[in-house]
């Protein structure tokens, strides 16, 4: 008879067991799923209300490029029609007022202005800029140089034009003609990795939106007379309370961030 | 009544299975959790800056040896080396097996051998650091067989092996591969931009490099950036820096740590000295010492992409890395290239230059043009250097600091040369110019 009861206490206990191991096993799932990586952190940003698209995890390879200085909108500026255009040598940018300003509606400024550059005397070398949307404001339209290394995000090579009341009426100029490899490819952060290590260094506000992450050149520095581009991410944060838009922009060699808010006038120890 | 206790033995069952098969659970989950937070580390090592080890310990020059001549290659957009050793990490490497030693005339044959491919290391490493490096599991139980030499024939189909050759005892490996393809090797060796034309040699001191004819090789400048005093205390001492003793003698700064932590800047010679009296355990395995040589280098400097790993002396425990442009390695005022590691049982050495290459810059300078190797031969032979006397030799690139701006140095090619331990540029040797008139 002792035996049955016996039997009885080895039940009690191994089912106390079983609800033990259980709940145990049900723990030990949790803590797998909240220490994935970096998925983590992109579920908190999610909860904080900050919004984004798909990040990309691919790590590509970009350069070290140069350009030396180049008088080719100087040499051509009698190539212009209908407008009067001034070429500064300092900044080696030319400055032009349109004689017939254009009447652009926001729906189809892309369309109109495209067009426009396309026209050798309308803008110099027009055909190799691209709309950015990221860079332009109400105020300005901006087109930046598109080379076959990616785009130059740069107020030394950009087309930026000044919008009064409707119509573009004037626009400025700077160009690089051709940009040499200075140094063997290197490895750069992806996407993911900027966005996460801006989110980890508190530099995305809560409630906010991701607008833009666009890969683009950018002037690192001028030594012996050449200037010197790097790959940077530009990050358009849009706080969604304030509508506030910011851009960060982070080194895509390194990682780091790169503190300064004007576009292109960043000096060297920012690296 | 018999029947309830029927009910009581069949739900004990029931219990103790259950019981097992969660226990078994959780066992195999812990693993699997464990395996996650292993991620979770690799993820944030790789958030750091760092280049990975495989660059900084990886060959340095390329020689492809088509139907007829040698050739040493670079491609100025895309190291070859590193492409080649990314393409190796998918292949499966059997363990090595001794082909030979000690023969010189089997080695320079090997090393001659045509429609292959060889990538030189600048010092000799393990087999079982290669497979760390390739992230190759057979390999990296390997025991420690030294080699220099990675040679892959890419022609001959029936030669499905890659041999490991060592320039200091002539000892060669081979190994089987599967799972390879020559394909993108080929690719890779099309597409590059710098060709000269070589001949390998064996000679007393060693395997050297001889360049058929005058070479012309360009000149490179590069921004070069230096660090605070402050900025390595803060680094290499521990973040509290109350107990810092500090003295100065006609330039030369000493920061003491207490008794255990000494750097020593030299501000007129830009050459720092950091001794760690605490750092007394000897590495055991020629992996853990290379580990931990690319782990102080990394703690040391922020941009070490053009680092290589020079020279390894495991008997010394002594480790040197030197700055590499495209290919040549730079020699810099200094004998002991850009970092000196040197482990012992008193504690860790570390000597390092306050000057890197941060950016490179385009050079104003035209390109140069050397003399072939024999000639460079004889004409250490006028000053009365045998060709045994030379220990090394080598091109490289020589550091010129602009007066204008010492912001920016010029580095131009010259060939360097090693005579009883000490490295000097030819026109030192000689007082004559490595360049062709």
């Amino acid at each position: 008879m002792d035996f049955k009861r016996i039997e009885v206490i080895f039940l009690i206990v191994f089912f106390s067991l079983d609800i033990f191991l259980f709940l145990s096993f049900r723990n030990s799932q949790q803590l797998v799923s909240s220490t994935s990586t970096n998925t983590s952190t992109v579920a908190e940003m999610r909860k904080r209300n900050i919004s984004f698209g798909s990040l990309d995890t691919k790590t590509g390879y970009a350069y070290y490029l140069g350009s030396r200085p180049d008088e080719s909108l100087a040499q051509n500026v009698q190539k212009l029609r209908n407008q009067k255009a001034e070429y500064e040598d300092v900044n080696h940018s030319l400055t032009s007022t349109l004689s017939n300003p254009i009447a652009i509606t926001s729906a189809d400024k892309i369309k109109i202005m495209d067009k426009f550059i396309k026209k050798e005397s309308n803008v110099l070398f027009g055909k190799e800029y691209k709309y950015s949307p990221q860079l332009s404001t109400k105020s300005q339209i901006i087109y930046v140089e598109n080379k076959s290394h990616g785009q130059i995000y740069d107020k030394t090579a950009q087309l930026a034009f000044t919008v009064s009341d409707g119509e573009v009426v004037s626009y400025t100029q700077t160009y690089v003609k051709s940009m040499i490899i200075l140094h063997e490819r290197q490895t750069i952060k992806s996407e993911k990795d900027v966005i996460t290590n801006l989110y980890a260094n508190s530099e995305i506000p809560n409630n906010s939106k991701i607008t833009y992450a666009n890969l683009a050149y950018t002037k690192l520095l001028e030594a012996k007379d050449s200037t010197i581009y790097i790959p940077v991410w530009f990050v358009t944060i849009k706080n969604k309370d304030s509508k506030v838009v910011t851009t960060k922009k982070v080194n895509a060699f390194t990682g780091n961030i790169i503190k300064s808010s004007t576009n292109g006038d960043n000096n060297y120890s920012a690296q | 009544m018999k029947f309830s206790r029927l009910i009581v033995q069949l739900l004990l069952v029931v219990a103790v299975i259950t019981s097992i098969v969660l226990s078994f659970f959780i066992w195999t989950n812990t693993a699997r959790y464990q395996r996650g937070q292993n991620i979770d580390v690799s993820s944030t090592e790789a958030n750091k800056n760092e280049i990975p080890m495989n660059q900084v310990i990886s060959p340095t020059s390329v020689i492809w040896h088509d139907s007829t001549d040698q050739h040493l290659i670079y491609n100025s957009n895309e190291n070859i080396s590193i492409s080649i050793q990314k393409i190796m990490q998918d292949w499966k490497i059997n363990s090595p097996k001794l082909v030979s030693k000690k023969n010189g005339a089997y080695y320079q044959k090997l090393i001659q051998s045509k429609d292959t491919i060889q990538m030189v290391y600048p010092t000799a490493i393990t087999t079982g650091t290669l497979g760390y490096l390739l992230d190759n599991n057979s390999l990296k139980n390997e025991k420690s067989d030294q080699f220099n030499r990675i040679l892959i024939n890419l022609k001959n189909k029936n030669d499905q092996n890659i041999y490991l050759a060592n320039d200091n005892n002539y000892a060669v490996y081979k190994a089987k591969v599967k799972n390879a393809s020559s394909e993108p090797i080929t690719k890779l060796v099309k597409k590059a931009n710098i060709n000269l034309r070589v001949r390998l040699n064996l000679m007393k001191h060693g395997v050297f490099t001889f360049y058929v004819d005058p070479i012309k090789l360009k000149t490179y400048s590069y921004v070069i950036s230096g660090k605070q005093d402050g900025e390595y205390t803060t680094a290499l001492f521990d973040s509290n820096t109350n107990g810092l003793v500090t003295s100065e003698d006609n330039g030369v700064y000493t920061y003491n740590y207490g008794e255990s932590k000494r750097l020593v800047s030299d501000h007129n010679t830009e050459e720092l000295t950091f001794e760690d009296y605490t750092d007394t355990s000897v590495p055991k395995t020629q992996l853990a010492f290379l580990q931990r040589g690319y782990q102080k280098i990394i703690n040391l400097q922020n941009s070490v992409s053009n680092l290589r790993l020079y020279n390894a002396n495991w008997k010394e425990k002594d480790l040197v890395f030197r700055e590499y442009v495209e290919g040549f390695p730079i020699f810099k005022k200094s004998q002991f290239g850009s970092i000196r590691i040197k482990f012992s049982r008193k504690g860790s050495t570390e000597h390092f230059l306050n000057k890197v290459l941060e950016v490179p810059v385009p050079s104003d300078q035209a390109s140069t043009r050397l003399k072939s190797t024999t000639e460079i031969f004889k004409g250490l032979q006028n000053v009365g250097y045998s060709p045994n006397d030379v220990q090394a030799l080598e091109v490289g690139y020589q550091w010129e600091s602009e007066t204008d701006n010492e912001k920016v140095v010029d580095l131009k090619p010259t060939y360097y040369i090693k005579i009883d331990g000490h490295w000097k540029p030819y026109d030192e040797w000689t007082n004559e110019s490595a360049e062709e008139e």
